[in-house]
């Protein structure tokens, strides 16, 4: 589904990846993981088309089109969607009208048939129900108030609502505790893992995939991939650190 | 309404102490024995002139000035309860010799003294800005360590290439320089009393740091004994050439035993490409007596030009003392990706009126500026903010943050915030935010109950109140200026 | 024929008006031709329901209930208040009086100049809503007295509409103990205005919250000048203001809180903020504050920038195109002003306005007034 090629990217003229090369099937799920600095974030607001980030060279594809040619918002209608690492505060917009507006724009972009107010309701409520969360906080402004961990959960809602095809979850597990990063790990479970879908987890920690079990885990360092493996490079990671895994 | 004293009389020993002093060090050959008679007229602009050895283009200059500033009205705006003042009142030029030197110490006022004992000022010095006869060169002795410590300093400066003199030197040996930037920054007719202060400037400061040198030392620790600049009317002149960098301290945490009851100075800072120039402020002016008479109008025109790509000025400042203040640290920032910082603490207390705060005119794109206002007041003191913040139509992505905190203590004092914001573009990001507190009885509780004196309390509590502007001084600054802080505010709680 | 006194931006309060068009306005004389439709707000029951045309009560259109028609005496030294002579409507509730339900009054300019005076006089506990609307050309000209006994409410909503001319209006508000007045103004339209409001928190306990939202576009200009005193102990304050400015356009307010001696436990809040979207468009903002208490609660902020770009990326990464990215945040910027319009259909009236200058094309596009926030 998605076909990453020897991609390098410079943020503020810095170059942060250096040649990443990645090709991710439907139906697997992928962890990227790194130190700090490696440029783990970097690759998803590249993904996602975040300006101020410049792709010098290298090639993306999904489902074979070019997706560094198309905006933010058309790689949102083509399946894609972003877990932010700082989900951003919206204030006057409530959760629900913003995932309304958000997922009929897609709708619209692919010729389906928009939601109305009452459907979108009742598709909240139930993403919000399993994901342990109160409508009242849906009715609110995005993000505004909450905390971190709600922030992430909400991100979760999101995911739900929207149901991609191509989820990636920026450091999703940062500032969860236990119970939240079950509840986390299991709606990406549920929502992501399908055969047709395929998940990018960046992470740095492997907490996270106790829960949601990766098919293949990646290193990153220095903006580059340098080792490829199953899920017990993981463990292998968590035992030994980046430095030893990464030399 | 008539100050306490019929005329207004010019520095008394103190400033001949300074000038022999400045002889000594070889600045300045300034040392004459007349008055230019009382009054402001055409022929004190020439006399002073004459007095300092002016070349034919300097008088040109004051002239123009002084014709300007009679068709010039007074300034009102600020919300100042300013007397009339009678210009023609004054004497505009005035020998030092003719004011009486003290004995000793002891015929100094026991108020004085007891602020240079906590301020921990060592004796020999306190005699010497106290005025005594003959304390100056035993001070210097003492202190200094005799002239060879001087000439070190003057030495390296020399080597570095720094130019570093008193302004009307300046006019006589770097003529070129001077003229290229006098005026540059503070046109003639910027307002009434930098107007008057082109007319008939006496005194002041001019620095040139050269291309691409930092400059050795901070300028100032040199003139602390000599009492700082608090001449009636000072220029003060600082160029800071591409690549440079000099931090400039003006000031003296001493009350100034000054009988001016009017300063008009001017300070223009000019800034070159990639070059930065950090000027630090601490004042303690007299305030006056605790019904505010006899204090000192200080009236003050500071500006920088950040002309050049990536310069920066910062104006730090402590205000204290001063029955009236009117004085707005400026920043034109004209220059790309030039920044702009202004950190001032203004403590007033007693009757004291402070008005004070700065201008940003964002000229050049990705400019940027900073703006922390501390103010104090106590008694039944006011304290007035009043800032402006353009932003011009080309100035692309210009950033400015402003913070303006008012701590009042007790519930007879005022503080005002006057902020003005205009913006031309809209890549522009600007912020101000204004907050208002007191000193709960919570925290003076806390404080007293782990052992401080209330008085201590205060400071201790003010001075955490003021640390942001405090950290940005010079070091042995802060250290003064904490002092002051706590001092200035004695009497003001409970 | 009288020339007029107008100020000039020298001074200080005048600083950034332009009355450069009054002049002309006064001497003009009017059409007289009101239009049919008229922006009355759908709601039940008989409320009061006044229209004014060039200053004239309409007597066909109008239905009077309390509100009496008279001269009234709001005293002001204000240069364009005091203009405004002593005829108009007068809104007298006694005390524990039963709401009069909605009232709503249209004041419709035909081209030329109108004075009117007013007076909202609330006794203790009473209650009011008022609406008014301002459309047409001309210059209307308007100066209102409200004075609110203990713990009386009111709450003074205005609309600015209309598609050319100058609306100057100058409030001067005292509230006894306990009071409250709600008072949000939109500006929407494509009239210049000049608001003034003085309130006065006189008794203990009183709460006033003066909220605008200001939209302007081609070469129109708002200017709002406002004061909340807090002159008792335990009063409450809040002032919201949002200014929208797009081609030539200049928004500015000037938001002043006063505490003065012995007003303890103020609690004065104020937020400015303001949105540029063309380059030759300008924003001026001055929120002041002189206090004379030290135990008060003064929070004041104002900023003047462009939309969050973090929040723009977070709606498109969404799948929300660029143009609706920026169409939510700026009626959500706006919003937050509207917002503190109780009455629910006041409040979607007062949307469903700004919603409609957002959707009109700016007068001035193509002639490269409008800036393209491509990099969003």
């Amino acid at each position: 589904m998605l076909k990453i090629d020897n991609l390098h990217a410079i943020v503020d003229g810095k170059p942060i990846l250096k040649g990443i090369s990645l090709t991710l099937n439907p139906g697997e799920i992928h962890a990227v993981m790194g130190p700090n600095g490696s440029g783990k974030s970097t690759l998803s607001y590249v993904l996602a088309g975040r300006p101020g980030y410049e792709v010098t060279e290298g090639t993306v594809a999904l489902d074979g089109e070019d997706l560094l040619a198309l905006e933010p918002h058309e790689r949102a209608a083509k399946g894609m969607f972003l877990g932010f690492q700082y989900p951003v505060e919206i204030p006057g917009v409530s959760n629900v009208q913003f995932l309304r507006t958000a997922l009929n724009a897609q709708r619209r972009a692919r010729g389906e048939v928009e939601l109305s107010a009452g459907d979108f309701l009742r598709l909240a409520r139930e993403q919000a129900d399993a994901l342990g969360i109160d409508m009242e906080m849906m009715k609110r402004a995005v993000n505004v108030g909450f905390s971190g961990g709600e922030k992430k959960r909400n991100e979760m809602v999101q995911l739900g609502i929207i149901d991609p095809r191509l989820a990636i979850l920026d450091e999703t597990d940062s500032g969860l505790d236990i119970d939240a990063l079950r509840i986390v790990g299991q709606g990406i479970n549920r929502i992501m893992r399908k055969p047709d879908k395929t998940v990018l987890l960046i992470t740095h920690y492997q907490r996270l995939l106790d829960t949601v079990e990766p098919d293949f885990v990646h290193v990153l360092a220095d903006g580059r991939i340098v080792r490829s493996g199953g899920s017990e490079l993981a463990l292998e990671l968590e035992r030994e650190g980046y430095g030893a895994v990464a030399a | 309404m008539t100050p306490d004293d019929a005329s207004i009389r010019n520095r008394d020993a103190q400033e001949a102490a300074d000038r022999s002093a400045n002889y000594e060090w070889g600045f300045s050959s300034d040392i004459e024995q007349e008055f230019a008679p009382k009054g402001l007229n055409e022929d004190t602009v020439r006399f002073i002139s004459a007095k300092k050895n002016e070349p034919e283009w300097m008088l040109e200059w004051r002239l123009k000035a002084y014709r300007a500033w009679l068709t010039m009205e007074e300034v009102s705006w600020a919300k100042l309860d300013i007397p009339t003042i009678d210009f023609q009142d004054a004497y505009y030029y005035a020998e030092p010799k003719a004011k009486e030197k003290l004995g000793s110490l002891d015929e100094v006022d026991p108020e004085i003294l007891r602020v240079y004992e906590k301020l921990g000022i060592p004796i020999e010095e306190q005699k010497v800005l106290a005025g005594v006869e003959g304390a100056r060169k035993v001070a210097v002795d003492a202190v200094f360590d005799s002239v060879s410590v001087a000439t070190t300093f003057r030495e390296e400066l020399k080597k570095a290439g720094v130019i570093f003199l008193s302004i009307s030197e300046a006019i006589r040996e770097h003529p070129d320089l001077v003229r290229k930037y006098l005026g540059s920054v503070v046109p003639q007719r910027d307002n009434y009393f930098a107007c008057l202060n082109s007319a008939v400037f006496s005194d002041g400061t001019f620095v040139y740091v050269p291309e691409g040198v930092r400059c050795p030392m901070e300028l100032s620790t040199y003139f602390r004994i000599n009492a700082e600049n608090t001449g009636q009317f000072e220029r003060t002149l600082i160029v800071a050439d591409t690549g440079s960098y000099v931090s400039y301290l003006e000031g003296c945490t001493a009350p100034m035993r000054d009988e001016n009851q009017l300063h008009a100075a001017v300070v223009e800072l000019v800034a070159l490409d990639d070059a930065e120039i950090k000027y630090s402020t601490v004042q303690n002016w007299y305030p006056g007596d605790a019904e505010g008479k006899g204090g000192i109008y200080n009236f003050v025109t500071k500006r920088a030009m950040c002309a050049g790509a990536r310069s920066k000025v910062s104006w730090t400042q402590v205000e204290t003392g001063s029955a009236i203040t009117w004085k707005y640290p400026s920043c034109i920032l004209k220059g790309e990706s030039s920044v702009g910082e202004f950190y001032s603490v203004a403590v007033t207390n007693n009757r004291q009126q402070a008005d004070t705060g700065t201008k940003m005119i964002h000229i050049g794109a990705n400019s940027r500026s900073t703006i922390v206002s501390k103010g104090i007041s106590a008694g039944k003191s006011n304290n007035t903010y009043r800032g402006l913040v353009r932003v011009n139509g080309a100035a692309e992505n210009v950033r400015n943050f402003t913070q303006c905190d008012s701590l009042l203590l007790g519930s007879d004092c005022g503080a005002h915030t006057v902020p003005y914001i205009e913006v031309r573009n809209p890549s522009a990001q600007i912020e101000h935010e204004a907050t208002t507190s007191k000193i709960s009885d919570d925290q003076l509780f806390y404080a007293m109950s782990r052992g401080l004196s209330q008085e201590d309390a205060v400071a201790l509590i003010v001075n955490g109140f003021a640390r942001e502007v405090l950290k940005q001084l010079p070091m042995e600054f802060a250290v003064e200026a904490q002092k002051l802080l706590g001092i200035s505010l004695e009497g003001s709680v409970g | 024929m009288t020339a007029l006194a107008l100020p000039t931006p020298r001074e200080e309060a005048w600083r950034w008006s332009d009355l450069s068009a009054l002049p002309a306005l006064a001497e003009r004389t009017p059409t007289g031709r009101a239009p049919n439709a008229l922006p009355w707000i759908d709601c039940e029951g008989e409320a009061p329901r006044l229209l004014f045309v060039d200053g004239r009560l309409d007597q066909s259109r109008s239905r009077l209930g309390p509100v009496a028609i008279r001269a009234v005496a709001p005293e002001t030294a204000h240069p364009l208040g005091r203009l405004a002579g002593h005829d108009g409507w007068s809104l007298r509730l006694g005390r524990d009086h039963a709401p009069a339900g909605l009232v709503q009054i249209v004041h419709v300019s035909t081209g030329a100049t109108d004075h009117l005076a007013a007076e909202i006089a609330l006794d203790d506990d009473a209650q009011a809503s008022i609406v008014e609307t301002f459309v047409g050309e001309g210059w209307t000209n308007r100066v209102s007295g409200v004075t609110l006994g203990k713990s009386a409410r009111l709450m003074l909503n205005r609309r600015v509409l209309g598609e050319s001319g100058f609306v100057s209006l100058t409030d001067h508000a005292t509230l006894g103990e306990g009071a409250s007045l709600v008072a949000a103004t939109l500006a929407a339209g494509g009239r210049d205005t000049r608001l003034d409001g003085e309130v006065d928190l006189a008794g203990e306990g009183a709460f006033a919250e003066v909220a605008g939202a200001l939209l302007a576009r081609a070469r129109q200009r708002h200017d709002v000048n406002l004061v909340v005193r807090h002159k008792m102990p335990s009063g409450t304050s809040r002032q919201v203001w949002r200014s929208v400015a797009d081609d030539r356009a200049a928004c500015s307010v000037a938001a002043r809180v006063e505490v003065a001696r012995g007003a303890q436990k103020t609690d004065g809040e104020q937020s400015l903020k303001g949105l540029l979207l063309a380059r030759s468009a300008m924003i001026n903002a001055k929120p002041e504050l002189e206090i004379f208490a030290d135990d008060v609660k003064c929070a004041h902020g104002a900023t003047v920038g462009e939309l969050d770009r973090s929040a723009l990326f977070y709606l498109e990464s969404r799948g929300i195109t660029p143009d609706e990215a920026r169409a939510l945040l700026t009626r959500a910027f706006v919003a937050a002003a509207l917002d503190r319009i109780g009455e629910k259909a006041v409040c979607e009236a007062f949307y469903a306005d700004a919603e409609s200058w957002f959707e009109k094309p700016s007068p001035l596009e193509g002639e490269g007034g409008r800036r393209k926030a491509a990099d969003g």
